[in-house]
């Protein structure tokens, strides 16, 4: 007698089923969390690097303006490099739209001045453009922070879906325990009738249930995470081996230290809220008893 | 048979004040019963099948609440009570149920310290008690058997053994020997007498075998109708 036998029996089949559920929960929504995170901070990424760079189109204007020109852009305050691009960058730039090697021959190409500039010199633009007015060329000057505020913006979006999704995830595993437990609560009325009858608190009752839940769900929430896990390193470590094109089809997921705490937090989140449906059903359902 | 009052006194272990109770509006099961039971008393509550004894009893062990009138347990108004302190009026309650309630994935150790498991007690604390009470109702033997591989006695005096553990104020039995030979019978019978002389434990036992009534000198209450009355059979002292 000195190893404690739990009051509730162990497991049946439902607890089995309530596992595969719990779990595909936990899967998923580790997966969600992930893939998130992932596109988010490859996007911030995107975006921190293109928010200083701006690009001057010349059109009827010959190299050696454009080159003059790129030389007194480099001399503003806040820039960091300005320089012309040769006809293979153009090209290389115009191959999304032709194809490679797709260029017609002849074909006039205006000519674009890559400025770099420091992210927080905004007057820059305003210079470029004056110092193009002054040296009478046609300029077409374009910050690509204008894009960068795009993404920004959809990347919120893209965090409030992923937020949305893990806790629409979260909340479907607790009503599921909720119902799991109130069906146990139910199979198991005897039990708990003889417990009451014994001397037993609410408080007892529901800590029964409250483990019995929490070990399932932190379980089934670890198995979740664990194939989150292989199901990313798959991603991660096949998108690297197919190459470029294949990567850019799947999604942003890497293994990182964030990564992984995602992975080992779900489990105990899933626990936690498996107890917490457990506690408030049985001692919700209690109430109506003696 | 007369209806059946007793003197109230501040002494009561129980106390039954206009009491009724009807499961679903079909009628009374129980009708303005007043009862009291004097602490350390022994009584038997006899009647016919339907006659209302095991929803006194339920009333009696807080599983059910009354439609009308006033439950007092060692002076406590029970409806007045919160759920932590029913549960802990419950303590002081022993219950022997008619059909066991013995949890059947437990040993008949484990069933009967489940009260004390109950009120937070750790094994090592308790362990010789249970094997000492065990052994007292008979089943030194069978401590570790699981309860399906019990007799129906056996199942009977682990029950019995479970609603003794606590040291109980109060031990209500619904039917204790109807699952034994009459030789078993007469010996639980003789371990109630035995537990109210010794420890003072009021006890109040409902049952149909009147032959076992007899062999006790001890008031009975027959319950018919769901009224309660004394029987005249019966010469026993009012408790």
């Amino acid at each position: 007698m000195s190893k404690e036998t739990p009051l509730l029996p162990s497991s049946d089949a439902r607890e089995a089923a309530l596992f595969f559920v719990v779990g595909a929960l936990c899967f998923l929504a580790a997966l969600a969390a992930l893939v998130s995170r992932g596109t988010y901070t490859a996007a911030q990424a995107w975006s921190a690097q293109v928010e200083g760079e701006i690009t001057v189109i010349l059109e009827d204007t010959d190299r050696r303006a454009a080159n003059t020109l790129a030389e007194e852009i480099e001399a503003l305050s806040g820039v960091i490099e300005a320089r012309v691009l040769n006809r293979e960058e153009l090209e290389g730039l115009l191959e999304p739209s032709f194809g490679p090697g797709g260029m017609p021959e002849g074909l006039p190409l205006p000519l674009l001045i890559a400025v770099l500039s420091d992210p927080e010199a905004i007057a820059v633009v305003g210079q470029i453009e004056s110092l193009a007015e002054t040296a009478g060329l046609n300029a077409e000057v374009s910050a690509h922070s204008g894009y960068a505020r795009d993404v920004r913006g959809a990347l919120a979006l893209l965090r409030l879906v992923a937020l949305g999704v893990v806790v629409l995830l979260a909340a479907t595993a607790i009503a599921v325990i909720a119902f799991a437990t109130h069906a146990a609560l139910l199979a198991r009325r005897d039990i708990v009738d003889v417990l009451h009858l014994s001397g037993a608190e609410d408080k007892f009752i529901a800590n029964l249930f409250e483990r019995r839940f929490w070990v399932l769900a932190l379980r089934a929430g670890s198995v979740g995470a664990l194939l989150a896990l292989m199901v990313t390193a798959l991603i991660v470590f096949s998108g690297g081996a197919q190459g470029e094109n294949a990567a850019q089809l799947l999604p942003q997921l890497s293994l990182d230290v964030p990564d992984v705490l995602i992975l080992l937090v779900t489990p105990i989140l899933a626990g936690l809220s498996a107890r917490l449906a457990a506690h408030l059903t049985v001692m919700q359902s209690l109430k109506g008893t003696l | 048979m007369s209806r059946f009052r007793f003197d109230f006194s501040d002494e009561a272990s129980v106390r039954l004040d206009g009491v009724s109770l009807s499961y679903d509006r079909t009628g009374e099961v129980l009708s303005e019963i007043d009862l009291n039971l004097a602490a350390g008393s022994f009584t038997f509550l006899t009647g016919p099948s339907g006659a209302g004894k095991s929803s006194l009893l339920k009333l009696l062990y807080l599983a059910h609440a009354p439609d009308r009138g006033v439950i007092r347990l060692f002076g406590q108004t029970t409806h007045d009570l919160k759920r932590k302190q029913l549960s802990a009026l419950r303590r002081r309650i022993g219950v022997v149920f008619q059909e066991f309630r013995l949890l059947s994935h437990l040993t008949a150790a484990e069933n009967v310290a489940l009260p004390l498991r109950v009120a937070g007690r750790k094994p090592a604390s308790y362990e010789h008690e249970v094997q000492d009470l065990l052994r007292w109702v008979g089943l030194g033997e069978r401590m570790d058997a699981p309860v399906p591989s019990l007799s129906g006695g056996e199942q009977q005096r682990v029950a019995i053994a479970r609603a003794l553990i606590n040291k109980p104020d109060l031990l209500i039995a619904d039917e204790p020997t109807g699952n034994v030979d009459a030789e078993m019978g007469q010996r639980i019978m003789r371990l109630f007498a035995e537990l109210n002389r010794r420890a003072g434990t009021t006890i109040l036992v409902a049952t149909h075998d009147l032959g076992l009534v007899r062999e006790f000198d001890a008031p009975v209450l027959r319950l018919n109708h769901g009224l309660l009355v004394r029987d005249a059979e019966f010469g026993g002292a009012e408790a």
